[in-house]
């Protein structure tokens, strides 16, 4: 196990917030969507506000009208910053363009916490540059992966002073490698939160996945999870294919999915916020209406799996 | 093996025709061991990584489709997967430099359209406004009299096009927006000039400007081209936008 860096801890210890219900931006529903009856704060992915440009690496401008409509239709709801784009995991260097725009994103917004993907998707190219490989992967169950990735965590933590998460993947490679002392992808995941003294965003779709991808018992598996680290929890649906169960976020969330909100949301005492995930392709046909239930049904479940939890609103 | 190693050999095969070659040449380039290379072989031979690909192929064919929509909707379903999928079959849809790539897909596509066609009309718009538009966030117009009379060479701007109509746009935009058969080709040309300096980026250009754009295909100095009959006014305004640059 790597050593714990000395740089001091970022701001996890200031949660729990009070819980809250969220749903992500997605430009093409109704402003009148984003009301603090129905939500108690904006999950916004930054990159979609972007235009990017390549100017010796990467760079992600912030186009004004966007971010303009963005604010406009969060109104006065707060907001928390769900990365695509910074592929920390990668070992050839993440992506600093990003951090950059999130410099300027912050000035602009400021969020309540942060966070990305335990997952790289960028390779070092023939001539040395990174190259996107198109799709994000899971990372093996390294020391190496560990310590970078925690190190990278404590950066980012320390950076905008808010909390730093890190989200559990969905993927398909069953055989990847791990070394011992990690064991598997849960292992892997406590051993970077605890070095980069960061947060753990828990996707119980993409654990679901996973459990039905590589056969294993989705409930079984929340034991194995740091629940004292987890700050955010999504939802979402998905659909098999070819045998395999895809993280797809086209739909509502699956009846066995739920059951996992139930039996984790108890069991993570700093929760501060659980967001239902939906590509913004998929909104208007899925439809602002079904969105609404589904973000009713959270509140419904933490009323009657954790009573006593600090509330945005009852 | 190390973390970059891993990472390098898993990303290759990810988007390689051949597999097996690319972990062969790995094997070299990293030095990887017997186990490690047997490991990685029953990685990337998986059911899992099989899926894993078609699942990145399926997200760049909708990043390079999403990225030109105007233009792939005037053409046939077929004509659509054809170029798609040749374009991702080639290493597109996954650039990091989203705006670039796009203009260059619909470069790509414009290669294989009639000319001239409504269809190629709005492909090079497309791809006139994502250059115009990318340069915009980076351009500052440039002090006018430095570059004015003393043999400085002038090229077509990096961030500009003209792109030529063959019927009143707002006929042809009408009737796509209608779902409506296009308009009858015309025989003349309108042409419109895409530059990072405009307002809306874009504008109509006269004849004489659009004939001063493609002059400097071949970049050429202002005292050459006053001499060659462009007034210093002309020249000035489109430099003033972007239109045209110093080299």
């Amino acid at each position: 196990m790597p050593a714990v860096p000395s740089a001091p801890a970022p701001p996890l210890g200031a949660y729990p917030g009070a819980f809250g219900v969220g749903f992500s931006y997605v430009p093409a529903l109704p402003a009148e969507f984003y009301r603090p009856d129905l939500l108690d704060f904006v999950e916004i992915t930054p990159e979609k506000l972007c235009r990017a440009r390549w100017d010796a690496g990467l760079s992600l401008d912030l186009v004004p009208d966007k971010l303009r409509q963005a604010q406009i239709a969060c109104g006065d709801l707060p907001i928390v910053v769900h990365g695509i784009e910074l592929s920390i995991g990668s070992a050839a260097g993440w992506n600093s363009g990003y951090l950059r725009m999130l410099d300027r994103f912050q000035e602009a917004w400021p969020f309540l916490w942060h966070s990305e993907h335990l997952s790289y998707q960028t390779i070092p190219g023939r001539d040395g540059g990174p190259v996107s490989i198109g799709t994000p992967l899971p990372l093996p169950g390294s020391d190496e992966a560990a310590q970078l990735i925690g190190e990278r965590a404590a950066t980012v933590g320390h950076r905008y002073g808010v909390p730093f998460l890190l989200e559990n993947p969905a993927h398909y490679l069953s055989n990847l490698p791990y070394d011992a002392d990690i064991g598997d992808e849960f292992g892997l995941m406590t051993a970077v939160t605890e070095y980069g003294s960061c947060g753990q965003l828990l996707d119980l779709h993409n654990l679901y996945c996973n459990a039905l991808n590589h056969g294993f018992d989705a409930f079984a598996a929340l034991d194995r999870i740091e629940l004292g680290r987890v700050i955010e929890i999504h939802l979402a649906g998905g659909r098999r294919e070819q045998g395999f169960w895809v993280d797809a976020h086209d739909s509502l969330v699956p009846a066995p999915v739920w059951r996992l909100l139930e039996c984790a949301l108890p069991r993570c005492p700093r929760i501060s916020g659980v967001v239902f995930e939906l590509l913004d392709f998929f909104a208007p046909s899925v439809g602002a209406e079904a969105i609404a239930d589904e973000l009713r049904h959270i509140r419904k479940v933490r009323r009657r799996c954790c009573p006593s939890i600090r509330v945005a609103k009852a | 093996m190390s973390l970059l190693a891993h990472q390098t050999v898993l990303g290759r095969c990810l988007r390689s025709s051949d597999m097996e070659r690319t972990i062969a040449e790995a094997v070299h380039e990293f030095a990887i061991d017997r186990e490690r290379l047997r490991e990685i072989g029953d990685l990337v031979r998986g059911a899992g990584f099989g899926f894993t690909r078609q699942v990145q192929r399926s997200w760049c064919m909708g990043r390079t489709a999403g990225a030109a929509q105007l233009t792939l909707s005037l053409l046939t379903i077929e004509q659509r997967r054809s170029l798609v999928g040749d374009w991702v079959d080639g290493g597109g849809g996954a650039a990091l430099d989203v705006t670039s790539e796009a203009a260059a897909f619909l470069a790509f596509v414009g290669r294989h359209l009639p000319d001239p066609s409504h269809e190629l009309s709005v492909c090079r718009m497309e791809e006139a406004a994502y250059r115009a538009s990318a340069a915009a966030a980076s351009f500052t117009p440039p002090v006018l009299t430095l570059s004015d009379g003393r043999g400085v060479p002038l090229r077509q701007g990096r961030g500009s096009m003209i792109v030529y109509f063959f019927t009143d746009p707002r006929r042809l935009f009408a009737a796509i927006t209608a779902g409506e058969p296009l308009p009858a080709l015309g025989k003349k040309g309108f042409p419109y000039l895409f530059a990072p300096g405009l307002a809306t980026l874009r504008r109509v250009a006269s004849c004489a400007e659009a004939r001063l754009w493609h002059r400097l295909e071949v970049p050429t100095s202002v005292p050459a081209l006053r001499a060659e009959g462009f007034s210093r006014r002309r020249v000035m305004a489109l430099l003033a936008v972007g239109a045209i640059e110093r080299c």
